[in-house]
């Protein structure tokens, strides 16, 4: 195998595999109700659209976001003379043309450099009472798994506010996916909620279909804990709940996928939170039976197919989903992992934790863990992998189309972005999700 | 008539608004624009163009901007920048910016490969670089990143030119990337082409055209041309390869500009004998720089879209080849091959509405063709609207030539994909489709139960078949009606009662004190946190439907 000098990463990124801080106009527009308001220059919103949404499976962006986003669209003017009277004037006009439930103010890369005091114009509005928060999101603070924490941290400080009454047992906050980041969010939403709801918990998810909308987030102080199911996104915003409702947060790094994971991952909420286990065992029990009534039927194909599986794999992709899924297809599917990159520029401090969860996976392979944002040099890695005699079977984004190409490879488009495939509803997490992740990749082995 | 000077000595490009005159934001009849644009007018004197029309309501001015206190997520000159230069392939830009300026590659990728594969060139992904900027460097400059990026490109793909262009932080932050460029053009021995698109520059994003064509007229085109007296310059964008069919009988080759073109083609440019465009919103930039630089003309005509357009935009090349000659008899036995099949989807489509929401002059085309097809057009949307273009040639004044040919548009409505609009100005006529371009419009017109023809190969409409194969897709299109009508049935739109409610979809430009006086009622404090019914929204008629539906049929 070709080492490839990490010193050669520079600044540079080609392929680009996450938006920017102002992408999480997108966590605001999957509230229900809830309406971004983008403040910054034309063409910001519009990119992160592109990026999260549309060439990320075809998503649509739903009732308040794609085109229907109110911005600044600041101009020389603005630059020169300050925004205040236009983002005033936006706001203004936002509460009465968009019929939303509340508003969030993102201040992009423009107006923060021009220093804008967008904190007082807000203000102003929420002195009045009206549900307005702001952010600030510009594109060179953080990438848009950033933004989506900053921004869900505002809207707990300036719009769900103080909180010092009783906790209900066995409620949960639900800190998961990054809304639109991973193309599969809203189904994975539904199926862990789902999991939970069947373990006997109720669950503020917060986001998408299952979501209650502000509603919901006003009850985000009476859980009894957060839940973090990711391996850092999430993290930062527990930690914040923690300090401010005193609250606890059980950190759940890799996402459940498959009987075993997801049963093991309910047993630990469980225990977590305190509460009887007999709903839970009960519901472990009958998906239990059903994941694997399923999966002897696949066993079937799997062991007796004679055109050749592909053994081992690349996966390339977010810190969250390369984890769980490299863990799925080591530790339940028997698949050899040969390379694993991780795109998301996970924040510095997490990254020997996350090393150390893949080590943890196998025993008998050892895991080549990689952080690399860069288009170039993830392609250049995925080429000189040694793929056995079996087909290659890259677990990635749109992006590594070519090399798979020229390897002859399958591609399983798993992380940002995704053009080969429309998704709606579907998942890849917990009991459900596993199947259809064994579908497709079946499916594309098959195809040939 | 007078062209526009274009200065190939400075690197900088004026703006749309100020060159031309440009506007985003306007309502009114296709006539009254006509008139009030006064091209011939503003070809003649650029201040003009300049005076009263960049949204200062000064004395004689009847072009005024509607500026709207309300504005929804657009798209930017960098961007265009981004799909024009980033997609030629053996050349590179660099987007000097945070990486969110970026965040679009994926989209571009998609109509990048299309191109190649229209084009029967490689099919390979897109290689657009960012420097990939951080706080820090928004504090103590990021000109080194610049560099390195710069040498990270020459060591992995040799490439004959590297672009950079300019974002909003790096604009304010004030990076010099025009003489990072020099010294990197000295260094490397290949054009670096800085690119002046930050996005908060011009208030429409088509000036970065004009950037992208610039940079490529003063550092790639090539300067001392060898005449190659059977090549057409056709500025265009990834549509389908129809031009050389439609040339062919003229001895023409195409060199199409500037997306999938290679370094060579580009260069070749000034070597044409003349250069001609889908869309002059497009190329009239382009087409006047060559011309005034290196002598190599272009059309003296509209656009070739439905038959009176494709005639005259045929018979101005044919005078340029000096192939006057030949041309008469090719016309006619064109018509004579389409017309039998265009009276056939005339009788199909008879009774249908449409309604163009595309850029500019390609709206004009776009609408020239659904009207040869016998199909009513009351309204439409340009994003953005350019009195007079860089030619300053009458007979390009592609809005003119549409109303003189095909008759008035009552409701003529300059708004920059600006969706809560597009709610009311669909309603004012009620269309069966609409044609458009541009994201963002389309999924409101699905929840209003009106089905989108997304044009995504420009040059569909293009020629006489154009109108043939518009004519065929349209029943298709039109089929799709039962989707947005389920869409009608259940799913709500993001707009207040109130703002569905007003017939103005600019009444807040007239009456901005509205928002005062609503605003500060409290009632309005009330209402927002109470949930809301899910209301079907009103319905198109049923008459109408069942006609069109019968039509398609």
């Amino acid at each position: 195998m070709t080492e490839i000098n990490q010193s050669i990463q520079s600044n540079t990124i080609v392929h680009p595999r996450y938006g920017c801080a102002i992408g999480a106009v997108n966590t605001v527009a999957a509230i229900p109700r809830g309406i971004p308001i983008a403040n910054c220059g034309p063409g910001c919103a519009d990119k992160q659209y592109f990026m999260l949404s549309f060439s990320n499976g075809f998503q649509g962006a739903g009732y308040s976001g794609g085109g229907a986003v109110p911005s600044s669209n600041v101009g020389e003017n603005e630059i020169v003379f300050g925004g205040h009277k236009k983002l005033d004037e936006l706001i203004k006009a936002s509460l009465k043309i968009m019929d939303g439930d509340i508003f969030v103010v993102l201040t992009g890369c423009a107006v923060e450099l021009i220093g804008d005091d967008v904190g007082a114009i807000v203000k102003e509005y929420q002195q009045k009472g009206y549900p307005v928060v702001h952010a600030e999101a510009a594109g060179f603070k953080g990438n848009n798994l950033v933004g989506h924490e900053t921004v869900v941290k505002a809207i707990v400080d300036q719009y769900v506010g103080e909180y010092k009454g009783r906790k209900k047992k066995g409620l949960i906050n639900l800190w998961f996916d990054v809304p639109y980041y991973h193309a599969n969010w809203r189904g994975n939403n539904i199926e862990l909620k789902r999991v939970l709801e069947g373990a006997g918990f109720k669950v503020n998810i917060l986001f998408g279909s299952e979501s209650a909308g502000t509603s919901e987030w006003k009850e985000i102080p009476k859980a009894q804990f957060n839940l973090v199911v990711s391996p850092w996104v999430g993290l930062d915003i527990a930690q914040h709940l923690e300090a401010k409702y005193k609250q606890p947060f059980l950190h759940v790094p890799i996402i459940p996928i498959g009987e075993e994971a997801t049963t093991e991952f309910i047993r630990n909420v469980v225990a977590f939170a305190g509460i009887d286990n007999k709903k839970a065992e009960d519901f472990i029990k009958v998906e239990a039976e059903r994941y694997y009534y399923f999966l002897e039927h696949f066993s079937e194909f799997f062991s007796e197919y004679w055109f050749g599986l592909p053994a081992r794999f690349v996966s390339v992709g977010e810190a969250a989903y390369n984890l769980a899924i490299t863990k799925y297809l080591t530790d339940q599917i028997g698949l050899i992992p040969a390379k694993q990159i991780i795109t998301d520029n996970t924040p510095e401090k997490h990254r020997n934790n996350i090393r150390e969860l893949f080590h943890g996976i196998s025993d008998e392979f050892p895991l080549d863990v990689e952080f690399i944002e860069d288009g170039y040099l993830i392609e250049q890695q995925v080429k000189n992998v040694d793929y056995g005699s079996s087909v290659p079977l890259i677990l990635g984004s749109s992006w590594e189309s070519d090399v798979a190409k020229e390897l002859n490879g399958l591609l399983i488009p798993i992380s940002t972005p995704i053009v080969s495939e429309v998704v709606i509803n579907r998942t890849y997490v917990g009991y459900t999700g596993a199947l259809t992740l064994l579908e497709k990749i079946y499916s594309e082995t098959v195809r040939g | 008539m007078a062209k526009r000077e274009i200065d190939l000595n400075i690197v900088d490009v004026e703006n749309r608004e100020m060159r031309l005159g440009s506007i985003i934001s306007w309502d009114g009849s296709a006539e009254e624009l006509v008139q009030n644009s006064r091209y011939e007018i503003r070809s003649r004197d650029k201040r003009k163009s300049v005076d009263g029309c960049a949204g200062k309501k000064e004395k004689g001015c009847r072009l005024c901007e509607l500026n709207m206190p309300f504005n929804q997520q657009t798209m930017c000159s960098h961007s265009i920048v981004g799909c024009q230069v980033g997609n030629i392939p053996d050349c590179i830009l660099i987007e000097h910016s945070p990486i969110g300026c970026s965040a679009i590659h994926a989209r571009f990728n998609l109509g990048y490969k299309m191109g190649l594969a229209r084009r029967g060139k490689k099919i390979e992904n897109l290689q657009i670089f960012s420097t990939n900027l951080q706080e820090n460097d928004m504090v103590f400059g990021a000109s080194d990143k610049l560099r390195q990026t710069i040498l990270d490109v020459q060591e992995r793909f040799n490439p004959k030119a590297i672009f950079i262009s300019m974002s909003c932080s790096t604009a304010i932050i004030g990076e010099d990337i025009e003489s990072i460029a020099d010294e990197m053009e000295d260094e490397l021995g290949i054009p670096v082409i800085p690119l002046f698109c930050e996005g908060f520059r011009s208030k429409h994003w088509s000036t970065g055209f004009d950037i992208s064509q610039h940079g490529i007229m003063r550092q790639i085109v090539n300067k001392n041309p060898i005449k190659q007296e059977d090549l057409i310059n056709i500025i265009a964008l990834w549509g389908t390869d129809y031009f050389t069919e439609i040339l062919k009988p003229l001895g023409l080759r195409v060199n199409y500009m500037i997306d999938m073109a290679s370094f060579d083609e580009l260069a070749q440019a000034s070597e044409a004998a003349l250069t001609a465009t889908f869309c002059h919103t497009l190329g009239s930039y382009m087409a006047t720089a060559l011309e005034n630089e290196y002598g190599v003309p272009q059309v003296d005509a509209g656009q070739p879209y439905g038959l009176k357009g494709t005639d005259d935009w045929l018979r101005s090349i044919a005078k340029l080849m000096g192939k006057e000659d030949i041309i008469e008899d090719y016309i006619k036995s064109e018509h004579e091959r389409v017309l039998p099949k265009i009276e056939e989807l005339r009788k199909k489509l008879s009774g249908v509405k449409g309604f163009v929401a595309t850029g500019s002059s390609y709206a004009h085309g776009m609408i020239s063709v659904i009207r040869e097809l016998g199909i009513l057009v009351d309204g439409s949307i340009v994003f953005h609207h350019d009195p007079v273009y860089d030619s300053g040639k009458a007979e390009q004044d592609t809005l003119k030539d549409l109303i003189d040919t095909y008759g008035n548009i009552d409701h003529f409505t300059v708004s920059k994909t600006q969706q809560f609009q597009f709610y009311g100005l669909l309603k004012r006529v009620d269309p069966d489709f609409i044609i458009i371009r541009h994201n963002g419009l389309a999924p409101l017109a699905a929840k209003i139960g009106i089905p989108a023809f997304a044009m995504g190969d420009e040059h569909f409409p293009v020629g006489y078949d154009g109108i043939i194969r518009v004519g065929e897709a349209l029943i298709e299109i039109l089929a799709r009606k039962k989707f947005g009508q389920v869409l009608q049935r259940h799913v709500k739109l993001p707009y207040s009662d109130w703002w569905l409610s007003q017939e103005d979809p600019f009444i807040l430009a007239k009456h901005p004190e509205i928002l005062d006086e609503i605003v500060s009622e409290d009632s309005t404090v009330a209402e927002i946190g109470v949930e809301t019914v899910i209301k079907p929204e009103k319905k198109v008629s049923k008459s109408k439907k069942a006609t069109a539906k019968s039509k398609s049929a």
